[in-house]
């Protein structure tokens, strides 16, 4: 820098003076000099506007121009050049005014030499440079923090206000003075500004940031939502000495979040429900499906047991005649036909069963204690139960209320369940038969069913739940359980229709049978569910 | 003792013929057997059956049509007829005690226990 000559306006109209200085300057060392000399003041100020000039130094007594109105002048046309004033002994009051209204310094003519020059002249430069920058850092923060579209403020350790921004004064429709020197609780509610305060100790005893979004009061008594941050003032020693608080209005933000919060819970609610109106129509595709099938195969049915009956009756026919032309003693012939009319009364068990399952039958219900009608039914069984060494667990719950049933039909629902258990035991096991009674805590419907019964959540029902120790059912026969003729025993011991009879038997009487492997994967549990009926309807 | 009179109208001819030896069989009755329905109304008239076994659903003519039919008749008047079908089944019968459009009615396939039982209940004596 200090190869780079300074540029130096002299303005002075003393020829004597001029040589001076131009004697002096190149006397100076370190420093190189470009002099341009002004005698007026116009011809000053018409070279400061045509050339940049690092230093003025100038005489306040000019033909043009006297006393201070000659640095006014000056400063003037080139504010940012850095000026000395050069004074005579008489007029030093002069010169002082002129370094307090922003010359960089004063100089006596008289005794000035080069060491004195060459400093003044460096310092005024150093000095200028430095004053600017500050000046633009202050004007650049200034303009920040006047012109961010946030809210600051200051406070010190007695939570007065030292600063406001413009922004902030607004919102409290104060002027800066009105602010200053002023509290919290002289423009909010006492609840908030002591709020406030608190929040201001807790950033003074921790020195922390404090940052937050809070709920705050607009002076229009509106509900606004801000984000917070307050930071700790501190000193050159790491004092602190107050709070800043930066704050802003995110009301129209934290709104629309809410906003965009109930859209997305509306739009989750209404995805569930066509979720579940979805899988409510897949279950009830599947349930027409099922429909479609039980209904062609009872009509079909039908048709084949009626078929079946006409032959079956003509080999009953045939059987009783032969029976009566056994020559006596001929034991194989009789056994024979003994085995022939077991095989005809086999046949008609099933063509009977065929038309249970197709026919809409009637009931005819009468109010019976459920869990007799079970007592009752196991006594039916209890010759299969002995034989196989199967043990039976009985865990009936006192007082059920009555159900409305056929007895007949009901015990021709547990014949079937109890047997298929004991038939799951060959090796014997655990019969265990529990009733209880229960409020329905969803609506059941069967799967596959062709008739609308249902149990509705609230209704009243009695259970029995009938469990063996066998087995239990492989997965890929679970579907089909309920199929007509679907069977997994010998012939002669399942006919294909005991569940789906039994099914139906209970779907006529408005109930649910429902089978699954126990959870412990230890044999089967058989759900039936009743309705228990209020009287006479 | 004279033996029953016994019509029986079947178009099953296996049931008829079977059925007719069994009850020949037992010595008190004579059969007689008719496969057409359409014949069964002139067979009865020249038969005089003390006792019409009929079954229900046969081609042409119904077996509800040919008793509306003898029913009708004025010579026939009052000869008791008893249904022998497969279409109905024992509990409905049992559900109406017996009795299916105004006549009894016994559920194939019966034995010939059965249907003697019936016959000795409802012949004319």
């Amino acid at each position: 820098m200090d190869n780079k000559p300074i540029q130096l306006l002299l303005v002075e109209d003393n020829p004597a003076d001029v040589r001076l200085l131009r004697e002096l300057l190149k006397e100076i060392s370190g420093s190189s000099f470009v002099l341009t000399v002004a005698s007026r003041m116009s011809e000053a100020q018409a070279k400061l506007a045509a050339a940049s000039f690092d230093v003025v130094v100038t005489d306040l007594s000019l033909p043009d121009s006297r006393d201070l109105a000659s640095y006014r002048n000056l400063r003037m046309v080139a504010p940012a050049v850095p000026v000395i004033v050069l004074s005579g002994v008489d007029d030093e009051s002069l010169a002082a005014s002129a370094v307090r209204e922003g010359a960089q310094d004063y100089l006596f003519k008289t005794g000035l030499d080069a060491h004195i020059l060459g400093r003044a002249i460096r310092h005024a430069i150093e000095r200028h440079v430095a004053e600017q920058k500050l000046i633009r850092s202050e004007a650049f923060y200034h303009s920040l923090v006047e012109h961010l579209p946030q809210n600051i403020f200051r406070k010190d350790l007695k939570e007065r206000f030292t600063f406001a921004n413009q922004r902030f004064c607004q919102l409290l429709g104060k002027s800066l003075e009105e602010i200053i020197g002023k509290t919290d609780f002289d423009f909010y509610p006492p609840a908030l500004a002591a709020k406030f305060q608190q929040d201001d100790r807790e950033v003074i005893n921790t020195g922390r940031i404090f940052e937050t979004i809070e709920e705050n009061v607009a002076p229009d008594g509106e509900k606004i939502y801000v984000h917070v941050v307050k930071t700790p003032i501190r000193d050159a020693d790491g004092r602190v000495l107050g709070t800043q608080c930066i704050f802003w209005d995110m009301t129209a933000q934290k709104r629309f979040e809410l906003e965009l919060q109930r859209k997305n819970d509306e739009l989750e609610a209404s995805e569930a429900a066509l979720r579940k109106s979805n899988e409510d129509l897949k279950s009830a595709q599947m349930q027409l499906i099922q429909a479609e099938k039980m209904e062609s195969i009872g009509t079909l049915a039908a048709g084949v047991a009626h078929e079946v009956k006409n032959p079956l009756a003509i080999l009953q026919m045939g059987i009783n005649y032969l029976s009566k032309k056994v020559p006596a003693g001929d034991e194989s012939i009789a056994m024979v036909l003994q085995e022939m009319r077991e095989a005809i009364t086999r046949a008609d068990s099933i063509t009977r069963g065929l038309l249970d399952f197709a026919a809409s039958k009637q009931l005819t219900v009468k109010s019976e204690d459920f869990n007799q009608l079970i007592s009752d039914t196991l006594k039916m069984v209890r010759h299969e139960l002995n034989k196989k060494r199967v043990e039976l667990v009985k865990d009936l719950a006192e007082s059920l209320p009555k159900v409305a049933v056929e007895k007949t039909q009901i015990q021709q629902v547990f014949v079937n369940i109890f047997v298929n258990a004991v038939h799951a035991m060959p090796e014997g096991g655990t019969l265990t038969v529990r009733t209880y009674c229960q409020q329905m805590t969803e609506t059941t419907h069967s799967e596959g069913s062709r008739s609308s019964a249902h149990l509705w959540v609230g209704d009243t029902v009695v259970v029995a739940e009938v469990e063996d120790t066998g087995t239990g059912i492989p997965q890929e026969h679970l579907a089909k359980i309920f199929d007509p003729f679907f069977t997994t025993k010998p012939t002669g011991v399942g006919t294909g229709l005991g569940l789906p009879v039994s099914r139906k038997i209970v779907e006529l009487h408005g109930g649910t049978i429902d089978i699954k492997n126990k959870p412990d994967g230890k044999g089967v549990r058989v759900t039936v569910r009743l309705q228990v009926r209020r009287e006479n309807s | 003792m004279t033996k029953k009179r016994i019509l029986l109208v079947d178009d099953e001819k296996s049931l008829t013929t079977l059925l007719k030896l069994n009850l020949e069989e037992t010595g008190n009755y004579d059969v007689r057997v008719e496969n057409w329905p359409e014949d069964a109304l002139a067979a009865a008239r020249e038969f005089k059956p003390d006792l019409i076994l009929l079954d229900i659903i046969m081609p042409r003519l119904p077996g509800g049509n040919v008793a509306a039919l003898i029913d009708a008749d004025p010579a026939l008047k009052g000869t008791p007829i008893v249904f022998l079908t497969a279409a109905v089944r024992k509990w409905q019968v049992e559900d109406n005690d017996g009795i299916i459009c105004e006549h009894p009615c016994l559920a194939k396939p019966a034995t010939v226990e059965e249907v003697v039982a019936m016959i000795e209940k409802h012949a004319r004596k």
